[in-house]
């Protein structure tokens, strides 16, 4: 039977993974069976999560379908709020979840391009 | 290709200026240092209105030739030091703050220029961040490859090749805006790194063994078998590049030969031209397997020192693993941390310049240094100068003290194989470096190249999964019976070890087969 690990966000909420999604996450291997995590809402490790079980398995390298697909879905999941984004990376990279933080980065560039000055400080709200 | 809004570039530049001379009055601030476990001797910071100035860092030096500013970025400490200050880091970036300064700077690493430009004017901060050098610096590489013509800095090179209309001869906007109240730990680091120079106590120590003039066997029996660097004296003489290999020689002789350039390919001249002008924290290092297939005549102009001709490599013909390179660079460009691939061992010329090294046994992992489980990669995420800057004055209490020197023109260091090493150029240098196999390490590299992740781990060469199948073949063919005679030797010298160690243990415990002390 694969090992569980439970993950406890900043709200007191408990999370249980199987090893196999805990894989993708550096801390979260390397971690006793419960990682504390007080700078990450139930919220945001809720969708960490969501991200590491699609990605349990990559597509073989000559699947095109397959990696077409995940790459849907992720372009579908990443589509959140500009705060939760911004919370997002950093629980991955907390986590060293690297495909995570690579593509929440990748969504705020893309909303970054095409701004003016203007409009990137209401965007971030400077 | 690209639309850069120049109008937009252009006002950043104009609003620069204005700023700029606004704040004239020049007044000395010290800064307080903390970076890791190195903490400067703490200064004051003086009141507000007033221009900062970095200065001599109280136990640093920073290079005559550092920019006088790094647009005023201060450490982290600093804000401590200041109460009621507000970091004009954070209000700059709103929401952004709550990342780290690399996150922010990998969101901007997936920027191209036009949007550098208006992030660079939406304020303070985000002008910090975009003039960040190596940002411009992927941005020349991706699109200019090694073909750039270096100009004073990563951005002004793109610049001037992208918007050659551009007058980049103001030069008061390009010497940078100057913020105040900007506290970032690492933006400081990253600029300090690129200015510093090597302390001279990282430079003392100097415990090598030198050699001039021994024979093979002396060395092979005192170095190459119990496995210890020495550094060997006048066996370059006799090398026509030690007296012909300057700047105007191999430029000429190369003219528009391409040669490799960490990610790029550049011709020499270009490249003497980044080197006479780059001041960052990892200089781009020019170091080219290739070099004698390139330009034949440099392959003429130095040969293998007496003592590696054996090379059982070369049984492999032209399917051997890359196994020769030249390498050029200027003071600062160097390599962290590492041990050679394929547990082959090396030796390093210096033809010019100097080079400090410093090496730990196999056994030994520097501090610092992370090698993951399977030895498939090894990480070592400071630079060369942060590394002495954190992790240097650690080694001087170690028991375990690692050898040190420092290697110049016409000497040859020899570095067995599975030894970690540093080295860094003092100044510009040119060397030649060769790894090679030897009957003495012959088992070692089958041994490697037959590791179930050898894919990963075998280096040099397109055919890693083959590579021992290959060599083992090879082997038996060019050298019948050897290695079974190196098995026999083997066996035997166990067995010896096996029984002094006994008879030592009855007299004297300490004593035994062990070869190094520290």
């Amino acid at each position: 039977m694969s090992r569980k690990i439970t993950l406890k966000s900043s709200d007191g909420e408990l999370f249980e993974v199987d090893e196999a999604v805990a894989l993708q996450s550096e801390t979260m291997i390397e971690a006793d069976n419960i990682l504390t995590l007080p700078n990450v809402t139930s919220e945001i490790l809720a969708k960490v999560i969501e991200y590491c079980k699609m990605h349990v398995e990559s597509p073989e390298a000559d699947d095109r379908a397959a990696a077409d697909e995940l790459n849907r879905w992720d372009l579908d999941f990443i589509n959140l709020p500009d705060t939760t984004l911004l919370d997002l990376i950093r629980a991955a990279h907390h986590l060293k979840i690297k495909g995570l933080v690579d593509l929440a980065c990748s969504k705020v560039a893309d909303r970054i391009k095409g701004k003016t000055a203007e409009q990137i400080r209401e965007y971030f709200n400077i | 290709m690209l639309s850069c809004s120049i109008t937009l570039l252009s006002q950043t530049l104009k609003r620069k200026g204005k700023r700029k001379r606004k704040t004239k009055t020049k007044n000395k601030i010290r800064t307080k240092l903390k970076i890791n476990k190195n903490v400067c001797k703490k200064q004051k910071s003086i009141a507000k209105n007033q221009q900062l100035e970095e200065e001599e860092e109280e136990g640093f030096n920073l290079k005559c030739s550092a920019p006088s500013n790094s647009h005023g970025v201060q450490p982290l400490g600093n804000l401590y030091l200041n109460p009621g200050s507000v970091n004009s880091r954070n209000t700059g970036l709103g929401n952004l703050q709550i990342l780290s300064d690399e996150l922010v700077l990998e969101i901007l690493g997936l920027l191209e220029c036009p949007q550098l430009g208006v992030l660079a004017t939406v304020s303070k901060s985000f002008y910090v961040f975009t003039c960040h050098e190596p940002l411009w610096r992927n941005l020349v590489l991706d699109y200019l490859r090694g073909g750039f013509s270096y100009n004073g800095s990563w951005k002004v090179t793109y610049i001037t090749n992208f918007y050659p209309s551009f007058d980049v001869s103001r030069g008061t906007p390009f010497s940078g805006l100057r913020v105040r109240d900007f506290y970032s730990d690492y933006l400081f680091q990253s600029w300090l790194c690129a200015n510093l120079e090597m302390k001279p106590e990282w430079l003392e120590r100097d415990n090598i063994d030198r050699k001039r003039g021994i024979s093979v066997d002396d060395f092979v029996m005192n170095f190459e078998e119990p496995n210890k660097p020495v550094l060997l004296e006048g066996c370059m003489d006799d090398w026509d590049a030690l007296g012909k290999w300057d700047r105007d020689y191999l430029i000429n002789l190369c003219s528009d030969v391409q040669f490799s350039v960490g990610p790029v390919k550049m011709r020499l001249k270009d490249y003497f031209n980044y080197s006479d002008q780059v001041k960052e924290e990892r200089p781009l290092y020019l170091f080219d397997p290739k070099f004698a297939e390139k330009v034949p005549t440099l392959g003429s102009e130095y040969e293998v020192p007496v003592y590696f001709r054996e090379d059982l490599f070369n049984v492999l013909g032209n399917e051997r693993p890359d196994y020769r390179w030249i390498i050029i660079g200027p003071a600062g460009s160097g390599s962290s941390f590492h041990i050679d691939p394929n547990s082959t061992s090396a030796w390093n010329a210096v033809i010019r310049g100097s080079k400090k090294w410093i090496l730990f046994p196999p056994d030994v992992v520097p501090p610092g240094v992370h090698p993951s489980p399977d030895g498939a990669e090894v990480a070592c995420p400071v630079s060369i100068v942060e590394w002495f800057m954190n992790f240097y004055g650690a080694t001087k209490n170690w028991k375990k003290k690692p050898i040190e020197c420092i290697c110049k023109a016409g000497e040859v260091i020899f570095v067995p194989n599975g030894w970690w090493h540093l080295v860094i150029n003092l100044e510009e240098s040119i060397a030649i470096t060769q790894n090679y196999v030897s009957r003495r390490n012959l088992f070692n590299v089958l041994d490697f190249l037959k590791k179930p992740n050898a894919s990963e781990l075998v280096s040099g060469t397109r055919d890693r999964i083959n590579l021992y199948e290959k060599f083992k073949n090879a082997i038996e063919a060019s050298f019948p019976g050897m290695i079974d005679e190196l098995m026999l030797k083997a066996e035997e010298k166990k067995a010896q070890e096996k029984k002094l160690s006994f008879w030592d243990s009855v007299t004297d415990w300490k004593a035994g087969a062990f070869k190094f002390s520290f």
